[in-house]
């Protein structure tokens, strides 16, 4: 029932949060703008996982698989194939996302209708971006090995060239407006119910006639192309792929991303993004090496000190705050 | 038959190190249910053991025999400051040890530095076995690996403590009602996995690059040969150590190493399809 009513404070939030975006373009201009790009691509990247970890309750370590997936899709159908450029982003675009999708519908295949639920199907998809990882620096004729690939031209479909900086942050601001009200709004009707039915109890939705590994794989799949969209939309802002795109640090820095935005709630996801990119900037620039102990310290303390969440802690810490108070009075 | 025998060393040699790397990995889950992501970094720690004890001047033996305690240690000390604390939930669990696995990689390359550490296993030469010639090291590995194994088999179905973890496996409830405290099996449980981890390390350093991120690798194989040959059970891990250790082994002589991985994923994948509770459930 809860979930219910907080869906329409989410849609303001969500409405809010594009708005403001959307003024970036006049208040700032080059590097800036295309940092906010890429920082945008990266909340698309963490709604994708949101989609499915927030909406089902399971984790996927797997992500930047998928990412990865359409970032190297990308990259090596603009650059290498020699397809017209006029076409060469929408054939990538197809290639890396179609990847992804196959991808995602052998391994969640197997692994849900197998019956593999929770710490295990964790597990696989960790294995499944280390594996991806070393595709991705061993396979150095196609994949470019440990340097990646450069070249990557700007997004360019239907006659426009996306390269400058205010033109590729519209494109990025529609395709992450698109995604997030469409899930929202997917999310919000029936499907979402029946996901947060399965999330509560498989066997009970499964009795109630939904076909719930179905459900499942379709999710999961569907999130996995979303990530796919953000990594080859990514390729084309940055111009090159590199290893780290495909790693187990990005896999662990997205769930970090939506740990903080409050799982399930998807435009927490796009907000826990954007205030945890900048945060690592700030602790980067202090010491490349404090970061991962950053990101290690972050996970246990967000299981020690506030496994609901962080927004659940901050409500429940301000709560307790106003009713000390209350009290007194 | 000569041209088979270094297939045959080669593939032990996987085979048996990861049946010590996955046998602590295999009680934790099987006794808590926990996830420990941080179990390759304990390979790492015992590693860096070998290398700090050659740096002060010590022996190749002296590490083997200090890399299990240090590891048995930290185990320890982990569990009762963390793991303990996450049992009840896998999903914290996964996070929770995730997380000690990062910060233990960088406080590990902060120290150490991130180019590959130099050390030096014993026997330096080869051996001729049956016509063909093998390093004696990789002998050594094979044997000392499986003696580990025999031992831990031993430890499980003759002492007190393998009666207790057995029974905890079992039954964790069932267990402390006869009077086996489950705070204290799963305390010792953990640290013995994490010093077998350690001891897996020594042995390894000799023959891979060491990195504070070499533990990463075996984490992925070995989680693979728990879930495919089955949690819990010291038959799973012998039978998944000897699929995915032999099958890796037999790919890479066919194609890249990476695309051997790959296969072996997706084979393991496949195998959980038809197989949820692995080759030998518990």
């Amino acid at each position: 029932m809860t979930q219910a009513l907080s869906l329409r404070p989410a849609t303001k939030i969500a409405i809010a949060v594009v708005a403001a975006l959307a003024l970036m373009p006049f208040v700032s201009e080059g590097y800036v703008l295309s940092n906010w790009r890429d920082v945008m691509l990266l909340a698309l990247f963490a709604l994708s996982l949101d989609l499915f970890w927030g909406k089902t309750g399971i984790l996927s370590f797997g992500h930047a698989t998928f990412f990865g997936l359409g970032a190297y899709g990308m990259a090596i159908t603009t650059t290498r194939f020699g397809i017209d450029p006029a076409w060469a982003s929408l054939a990538g675009l197809g290639f890396g996302v179609g990847l992804a999708v196959l991808v995602a519908a052998l391994v969640g295949y197997f692994m849900i209708y197998g019956g593999v639920r929770g710490a295990y199907f964790t597990i696989v998809t960790l294995a499944m971006t280390i594996v991806a990882n070393n595709i991705a620096i061993g396979w150095s004729s196609v994949t470019g090995g440990d340097s990646g690939l450069i070249g990557v031209p700007p997004f360019q479909a239907f006659g426009v060239t996306f390269s400058s900086p205010v033109m590729s942050f519209w494109l990025v601001l529609c395709i992450l407006a698109l995604c997030l009200f469409g899930t929202t709004r997917v999310m919000n009707g029936r499907t979402g119910l029946v996901l947060t039915a399965i999330r509560d109890s498989e066997v009970k939705a499964e009795t109630l006639g939904y076909r719930t590994p179905l459900i499942l794989l379709a999710t999961f799949v569907a999130s996995a192309a979303m990530a796919a969209l953000a990594g080859a939309i990514y390729a084309t802002g940055t111009g090159f792929v590199a290893p780290d795109m495909i790693a187990l640090l990005l896999s662990t820095e997205v769930i970090i991303w939506v740990a903080v935005g409050g799982s399930g709630s998807l435009i927490g996801a796009v907000i826990g993004t954007v205030v945890v990119w900048h945060l690592q900037q700030k602790i980067s620039s202090i010491s490349i090496a404090a970061w991962p102990i950053a990101i290690g310290s972050f996970f246990i303390l967000l299981v020690l000190v506030f496994p609901k969440g962080l927004p659940d802690f901050a409500l429940s810490l301000w709560r307790r705050f106003k009713s000390g108070k209350g009290g007194q009075a | 038959m000569a041209d088979y025998i270094p297939f045959v060393l080669n593939a032990l040699t996987l085979i048996s190190i990861l049946m010590v790397v996955s046998m602590g990995l295999a009680i934790i889950f099987g006794l808590m249910n926990v996830i420990n992501l941080a179990h390759g970094e304990f390979i790492t720690i015992g590693a860096f053991t070998l290398v700090a004890v050659q740096a002060a001047g010590g022996s190749f033996w002296l590490a083997l025999l200090i890399a299990p305690m240090v590891g048995f240690v930290i185990g320890l000390v982990l569990e009762r400051l963390l793991i303990a604390r996450v049992y009840a939930d896998p999903l914290h669990a996964i996070l929770a040890t995730w997380g000690l696995s990062l910060i233990i990689q960088q406080v590990l390359q902060l120290v150490f530095g991130a180019a590959p550490q130099p050390v030096t296993g014993p026997f330096p030469g080869s051996v001729d076995l049956f016509g063909a010639s093998y390093p004696a090291y990789r002998l050594f590995l094979i044997a000392v690996s499986l003696a580990i194994f025999a031992a831990t088999v031993i430890l499980f179905r003759k002492t007190r403590f393998g009666l207790d973890l057995r029974a905890s496996i079992q039954s964790s409830e069932m267990a402390s009602v006869m009077g086996i405290d489950p705070a204290r099996i799963n305390a010792r449980a953990f640290a013995f996995g994490a010093a077998l981890a350690a001891l897996a390390g020594v042995l390894l350093a000799p023959l891979t690059s060491v990195t504070a991120y070499m533990g990463v690798n075996y984490l992925a194989r070995s989680f693979f040969v728990v879930l495919v040959g089955g949690a819990g059970s010291v038959g799973g891990v012998a039978a998944g150590s000897g699929l995915i250790g032999g099958l890796e082994t037999f790919l890479s002589y066919q194609i890249p190493a990476t695309m051997a991985q790959a296969l072996v994923l997706i084979m393991a994948v496949v195998i959980l399809r038809f197989r949820p509770k692995g080759i030998v459930p518990a």
